[in-house]
C-alpha cells in the first residue's frame, strides 16, 4: 500500500502537468492572441439560400384537381455580379427577352432583395433564351435562368374567386410576418383559399447556410434543410356542379339582358352569384360570382388593362358576390321572418290572415300606406299561402305586431324579438365561412336607426319592422347567409357554418385539418312549424310565384321548394332573387341553391331559371326550359 | 470494554456518515454549467426549426437527475461487489461490444460509418462507454489479487492482454476516442500498482510502435487520419478536417479575456462550430465567458480530479485505490482530450466532455463512477 499512495503522486502528477497543458494553451489562445481570433470571427458570415417549397395543391371533392403548381422559367439578375458590365448587361437582356430596357431597370430598381439576391425580372422565357444565355455566359454575367414553381389552374376561370391567387408579399404584410420566416421576395396567398389557409398551403422553406468569409468565397456549407411542400386543400366543391353553376349563371345573365324592367328600359343583369350548398352539412358544393377574373392573369403578370379591369373598373370582378356584399334579399325573407311570426305567436299553422292591397299600421296618421305588388284585394289566406303568392301585407301585419312588442318592452331584450330571430338565424353577422372579407348584412334595429337620423329623424319607427319583414329596404343579407337560413328550414332547424374546405392533407398523406362539426347550434322552430314552411316553398313551385319558371320541371323526381324575390333598389333596378331547395325527399331536401341576379328584374324572371337550371344539372335532368317568366312579386 | 462507547465508534464507522458531499457539489455544479452551456449552444437553431429551444436542455436536465438516482442506488453497494462480479461485467460487456456490431442488433449512426450503438425503447446505450467502468473494475480486480508487492512482467502482461480485447473491439467500432480513453486507464492503473518504471517503459515502446503500425498498415481509415492529424499541421489538413479546428479555435479564441457574454457568441449562436452540443461544448464556454470562464471550468474538474485522487489514497483496500485511481485516469483523460481537441493540442476524436457535453450514456457512465467514488469513501472505515 505504501507503494501505491506514492504512485498514487505519480498519477496526480500526470493529472496536473494535463492542467498545465491546458491553461497555458487557453492563456495563448485567449490573451495573447485573441485580436487576431476576434478579426477571423467577425470575417465569418452566413449565407442564407432558400429553396422554396412547393405551395399545396386544391382537390374537388372527388379529388379532380383544382390548382395545380407549373414550372416557368424565370430570369434572374444578381446586381453584385454583374458588376461594371451592368448597362450593357440589361441592355443585351431587354433586347433578348424583347422588353423595354426601362422596364427591366424598373424590376430592377427595388429594395426588395439584397443586392447579393438575385431579382426575378421575367417569368415563363423560353427555353432558348435559357440556352442563348447559357452558351454566351460571359456576355451575361450576373443573370441566371432558374425553373421555379408557380400556380396552374387546370380548370381556367372556374372557381377563381374560391381558390384566389398568390402575389407579391405587401409592404404591411411583410412587417407583419416578418417574424414568421417571411422574406420581401415572398409570394403569399391574396384572397379566397389561398389567403385563409395560407399557413397550410405554403410549406415551409428549404435553406442551406454556408460560412463565407470575408471576401464573400464560400468557405463551407453549413447545414441543408430540404423544402416541406405544402398541405393540400381537399374541397368540399364538386367541380361538376360549379362548372354548371357557373354556366347557368353566365348564360342567364346573357339571357336577361335581352329583358327589360316595369319601367321598358333593357334589364342591365350586371352580376349574379350561385350558391350550391349541402343543406345537411354546410358544405359548399358551387359558389358562383359573376363577373370573375381568370387567375391565370395574375400567374402571367397582369397586363395593364387587366389590372384596371381588376382592380378599378366598377364591374369589381375580384369580389365575390356570393359572400362577400349584402343585398336586399326581397321576399326571400319571408320564409324566415314567416317562422319568427309563428315563434313568437303572431302567425298560426292554422291561421287566417287578410292579404289586402294595402297596409297602414293601426294608429299611424302619418300617412304611410304599404302597398302589396297588386292592387287586388286578395281576401283571407293561410301563412302557406301567403308564402306562395308572396302576399307583402299579411307580413306587414306581423311587422306591426314586433313593433308592439318593442314598444312594450323597450328597455328588456324582448322589444327586439325580430331581430334576434333574425340573427339566430345567421343575419347581421358573418357565417363564418373559410374564405376572407365575408359580408355581414343588416339587420336593422333601433340602435342602427339611432346611426341613420336622416333615413329615421324620430327613431325606430312601425316602418323599421314592416320592412324587414318582407326582405325590403334596410335589411341586407349576403347570398351566403341566405344560403345558411334555408339550409336550417331545409335540415330541422340545424344551423350549420358553411365551409369550402373538407380536409387539409399533408404531403406525408396525414390528415391536418379536419372539418369539425359545422352544425352544433340548433334553432327554436319546431319540426312542425319547418315542416309547414317546406310545404309552403313546395307550393311556391307548383302552384305559386314560381310556377311558370318550373312548369314541367319532374318534381315527381326531385322534389323543389323554393321562394322568389325582388327586391326594389332605386336608383337601380331590382335585384332577382331565387333562394330553393331540393332533393329527393322533400321532408331532408340535400341541397339548397341560391341564385342573385343585380339588376335582373323579377325573381321569377332571372334567377329562378337560374336556381332551376342548377337543379337540372346536379339530377341530371334534361334543361327543357325557356325561361322569360315575367310574373311574379313586386 | 465500554460497550457505550463502543458503539459510539461502529456508529461513526457508519458509511452514511461518510458521504464525500464536496465531490456531489461539485459534479451538480458541473451539470448545471452544462446546462447553461448546453442552452447556449442549442437554442438558436432549435428555434431556427421551429421546435422548444429548451428540448435538449430539458432532456439533459432529466438525464442528470437519473444519474443522481444512480449515485443514491450504487452509494448503497459495497463497492467491493464489483469485486465479485468483476469476471462476469468484464465478459458482459465484451459480448455487448461485439453484438453492437452484429446489423439489426446495434445501430447504425445517420452517416452510416460507425455502428456503435444499441436503441433500446428509444434511448441509445453505448457499450464502448460502459466498457470504461467494466475495465477499470475488471484490472482491480486483477491487480488487487496479486501475489507480489509490484506486479511482475507476466503480471503487466496479463493485465495488457485483459484490457487488449475490449480496446480491440471498441477501437474497430470505430471509436478511436474511447480507445485512447481505455489506454490511459489501463496506463494510470498500472502506473498505481506499482509496476516498475522499466516495464512501463517498455509498455510505452510498444505503444509507440503499435501507433505507428496502425497507421502504417491502414487500419486507420483516411477520414479518421486527417481529423487526427489536422492538429498537428493546420494548413495543410483538408478543408473539412481543419474547418472543425478553425471555428472551434476562432471561438474560444475570439472569447478573449471575459468573453464574449451568454447567448451573445456569434460563432456559438451562428452554428459555426460543428457537433457545438457534444464534443465541442467548451467552445461556449471558451466564446462566451472567455478564459476566466474556462478557467473555471478547468478549476471545477481539478477539484473533482482531487476528490477522486483523494479517495484513492483514503480506500482501506488496494480493491478501491485501483478503481478510483481508474476513475480518475478515465475522467482526466477524457477532460484533456476533448478540451485540448477544442483547443487544438489534440486529435480530433470523437471523445465526451465528462457532464458537459450532451448524450445520455456519457452523462449515466460518468455518475456511476462517481457513485462507486462515493462508495469507497463512504466504506473506508468499514
Amino acid at each position: 500500500m505504501d507503494k501505491m499512495s506514492s504512485r498514487i503522486k505519480v498519477l496526480a502528477l500526470l493529472v496536473a502537468l494535463m492542467f498545465v497543458a491546458l491553461s497555458t494553451r487557453l492563456w495563448f489562445l485567449q490573451v495573447l492572441a485573441t485580436t487576431q481570433f476576434q478579426q477571423e470571427a467577425r470575417d465569418n458570415s452566413v449565407r442564407f439560400v432558400y429553396t422554396e417549397p412547393l405551395r399545396g395543391l386544391m382537390y374537388d371533392d372527388r379529388g379532380r384537381p383544382l390548382v395545380e403548381n407549373q414550372e416557368s422559367l424565370e430570369v434572374r439578375v444578381n446586381r453584385d455580379a454583374m458588376g461594371s458590365q451592368a448597362e450593357a448587361v440589361v441592355y443585351r437582356l431587354a433586347h433578348l427577352l424583347n422588353v423595354p430596357v426601362r422596364r427591366l431597370v424598373a424590376r430592377l430598381q427595388t429594395n426588395k432583395y439584397y443586392s447579393f439576391q438575385p431579382i426575378p425580372v421575367a417569368e415563363f422565357v423560353q427555353p432558348q433564351v435559357r440556352n442563348y444565355i447559357a452558351e454566351y455566359q460571359d456576355l451575361f454575367p450576373g443573370v441566371d435562368v432558374v425553373p421555379t414553381s408557380v400556380r396552374a389552374y387546370p380548370q381556367g376561370r372556374t372557381a377563381a374567386h374560391i381558390f384566389g391567387y398568390v402575389s407579391p408579399i405587401f409592404a404591411s404584410e411583410y412587417d407583419r410576418l416578418k417574424d414568421k420566416g417571411y422574406v420581401q421576395s415572398d409570394v403569399i396567398g391574396h384572397s379566397g383559399l389561398e389567403q385563409v389557409y395560407e399557413r397550410f398551403l405554403r410549406g415551409s422553406q428549404g435553406v442551406q447556410k454556408f460560412i463565407v468569409n470575408s471576401d464573400g468565397e464560400t468557405i463551407r456549407a453549413l447545414g441543408v434543410k430540404d423544402p416541406t411542400a405544402g398541405d393540400d386543400l381537399h374541397l368540399t366543391l364538386d367541380l361538376r356542379i360549379q362548372r354548371a353553376a357557373e354556366r347557368e349563371l353566365a348564360d342567364e345573365l346573357a339571357r336577361a339582358r335581352s329583358g327589360h324592367d316595369i319601367n321598358g328600359l333593357p334589364l342591365k343583369a350586371n352580376a349574379g352569384a350561385v350558391i350550391v350548398m349541402d343543406a345537411q352539412t354546410g358544405a359548399i358544393k358551387a359558389m358562383a360570382s359573376l363577373p370573375s377574373y381568370d387567375p391565370r392573369w395574375l400567374v402571367q403578370g397582369l397586363t395593364k388593362s387587366q389590372a384596371s379591369y381588376l382592380y378599378k373598373s366598377a364591374a369589381a370582378p375580384s369580389l365575390n358576390r356570393a359572400m362577400q356584399l349584402g343585398y336586399v334579399p326581397g321576399s326571400t325573407f319571408k320564409p324566415i321572418t314567416a317562422l319568427a311570426a309563428l315563434k313568437e305567436g303572431f302567425a298560426t299553422l292554422g291561421g287566417y290572415y287578410p292579404c289586402d292591397a294595402t297596409y297602414t299600421h293601426p294608429g299611424d296618421t302619418s300617412g304611410t300606406v304599404f302597398h302589396n305588388w297588386t292592387t287586388a284585394n286578395l281576401g283571407t289566406m293561410s301563412l302557406a299561402k301567403a308564402i306562395s303568392i308572396s302576399c307583402d301585407t299579411v307580413f306587414d301585419r306581423f311587422g306591426s305586431d314586433f313593433y308592439f312588442r318593442y314598444v312594450q318592452n323597450q328597455l328588456s331584450d324582448n322589444g327586439l324579438l325580430l331581430q334576434n330571430d333574425l340573427r339566430g338565424f345567421g343575419f347581421g353577422a358573418p357565417t363564418g365561412i373559410d374564405l376572407p372579407s365575408e359580408g355581414s348584412g343588416l339587420v336593422p334595429d333601433p340602435a342602427w336607426a339611432k346611426t341613420q337620423p336622416t333615413l329615421f329623424p324620430d327613431g325606430w319607427v312601425p316602418g323599421g319592422d314592416i320592412l324587414t319583414m318582407i326582405g325590403s329596404t334596410y335589411v341586407m343579407a349576403t347570398p351566403l347567409q341566405l344560403a345558411q337560413a334555408y339550409s336550417a328550414i331545409a335540415n330541422g332547424g340545424h344551423l350549420c357554418r358553411p365551409h369550402v374546405v373538407d380536409q387539409v392533407v399533408a404531403p406525408d398523406g396525414a390528415v391536418v385539418k379536419h372539418a369539425d362539426d359545422h352544425c352544433s347550434r340548433t334553432l327554436p322552430y319546431t319540426p312542425s312549424e319547418l315542416a309547414y314552411v317546406r310545404g309552403a316553398l313546395g307550393s311556391v313551385i307548383t302552384s305559386g310565384t314560381a310556377q311558370c319558371s318550373f312548369s314541367g320541371f319532374p318534381t315527381s323526381q326531385v322534389w323543389v321548394g323554393g321562394k322568389t324575390g325582388t327586391a326594389e333598389r332605386p336608383p337601380h333596378q331590382d335585384t332577382s332573387w331565387f333562394a330553393a331547395m331540393a332533393g329527393e325527399n322533400p321532408n331532408a331536401p340535400k341541397y339548397v341553391v341560391i341564385a342573385m341576379v343585380e339588376q335582373g328584374g323579377f325573381g321569377a324572371e332571372a334567377a329562378a331559371p337560374i336556381a332551376r337550371h342548377v337543379i337540372e344539372d346536379i339530377y341530371h335532368l334534361p334543361n327543357n326550359h325557356q325561361g322569360g317568366c315575367a310574373v311574379g312579386d313586386r | 470494554m465500554d460497550m457505550v462507547a463502543g458503539r459510539v465508534w461502529a456508529d461513526e464507522r457508519r458509511p452514511i456518515r461518510h458521504v464525500d458531499w464536496f465531490l456531489l457539489l461539485l459534479t451538480g455544479a458541473l451539470v448545471v454549467v452544462g446546462l447553461f452551456l448546453l442552452y447556449s449552444a442549442t437554442a438558436s437553431t432549435l428555434r431556427g426549426e421551429s421546435l422548444d429551444p429548451f428540448v435538449r436542455v430539458k432532456k439533459q436536465a432529466i438525464t442528470a437527475i437519473l444519474g443522481f438516482v444512480i449515485v443514491l442506488v450504487i452509494t448503497t453497494f459495497d463497492y467491493r461487489f464489483f469485486k465479485v462480479y468483476a469476471g462476469f461485467i468484464y465478459l458482459a460487456t465484451l459480448a455487448a461490444l461485439v453484438l453492437v456490431k452484429v446489423p439489426g442488433i446495434g445501430a447504425t449512426d445517420t452517416t452510416g460509418t460507425a455502428q456503435r450503438w444499441f436503441v433500446v425503447a428509444g434511448f441509445q446505450i453505448t457499450p464502448s462507454e460502459v466498457a470504461k467502468l467494466s475495465v477499470i473494475v475488471m484490472l482491480a480486480a486483477v491487480l488487487s489479487e496479486l501475489r507480489t508487492p509490484e506486479p511482475t512482467l507476466s503480471d503487466v502482461v496479463k493485465v495488457l492482454a485483459v484490457a487488449a480485447v475490449p480496446l480491440v473491439l471498441v477501437f474497430l467500432q470505430p471509436d478511436i476516442g474511447t480507445s485512447i480513453a481505455l489506454a490511459a486507464i489501463v496506463v494510470g492503473m498500472l502506473v498505481v500498482a506499482g509496476t516498475r518504471l522499466k516495464h512501463l517503459l517498455m509498455l510505452t515502446a510498444a505503444g509507440l510502435i503499435l501507433i505507428f503500425l496502425t497507421f502504417q498498415l491502414g487500419v486507420i481509415k483516411d477520414f479518421q487520419r486527417e481529423r487526427l492529424t489536422a492538429f498537428l499541421d493546420r494548413t495543410n489538413a483538408p478543408q473539412d478536417a481543419r474547418y472543425n479546428l478553425d471555428q472551434s479555435l476562432i471561438a474560444v479564441g475570439s472569447g478573449g479575456l471575459t468573453g464574449v457574454g451568454y447567448l451573445k457568441g456569434t460563432q456559438t449562436n451562428l452554428d459555426y462550430v460543428p457537433e457545438q452540443h457534444t464534443d465541442f461544448i467548451f467552445t461556449v464556454a471558451g466564446e462566451e465567458f472567455g478564459f476566466v470562464g474556462a478557467m473555471f471550468v478547468l478549476l471545477l474538474y481539478a477539484l473533482i480530479l482531487w476528490r477522486a485522487i483523494r479517495i484513492a489514497t483514503l480506500s482501506k483496500d488496494p480493491f478501491g485505490t485501483l478503481v478510483a485511481a481508474g476513475i480518475a485516469s478515465m475522467f482526466a483523460i477524457q477532460m484533456f482530450v476533448n478540451i485540448g481537441m477544442v483547443i487544438g493540442i489534440m486529435p480530433i476524436t470523437g471523445i465526451p466532455l465528462p457532464f458537459l457535453s450532451y448524450g445520455g450514456s456519457s452523462i449515466l457512465v460518468s455518475f456511476t463512477a462517481v457513485g462507486m467514488l462515493e462508495s469507497i469513501h463512504m466504506r473506508r472505515f468499514s
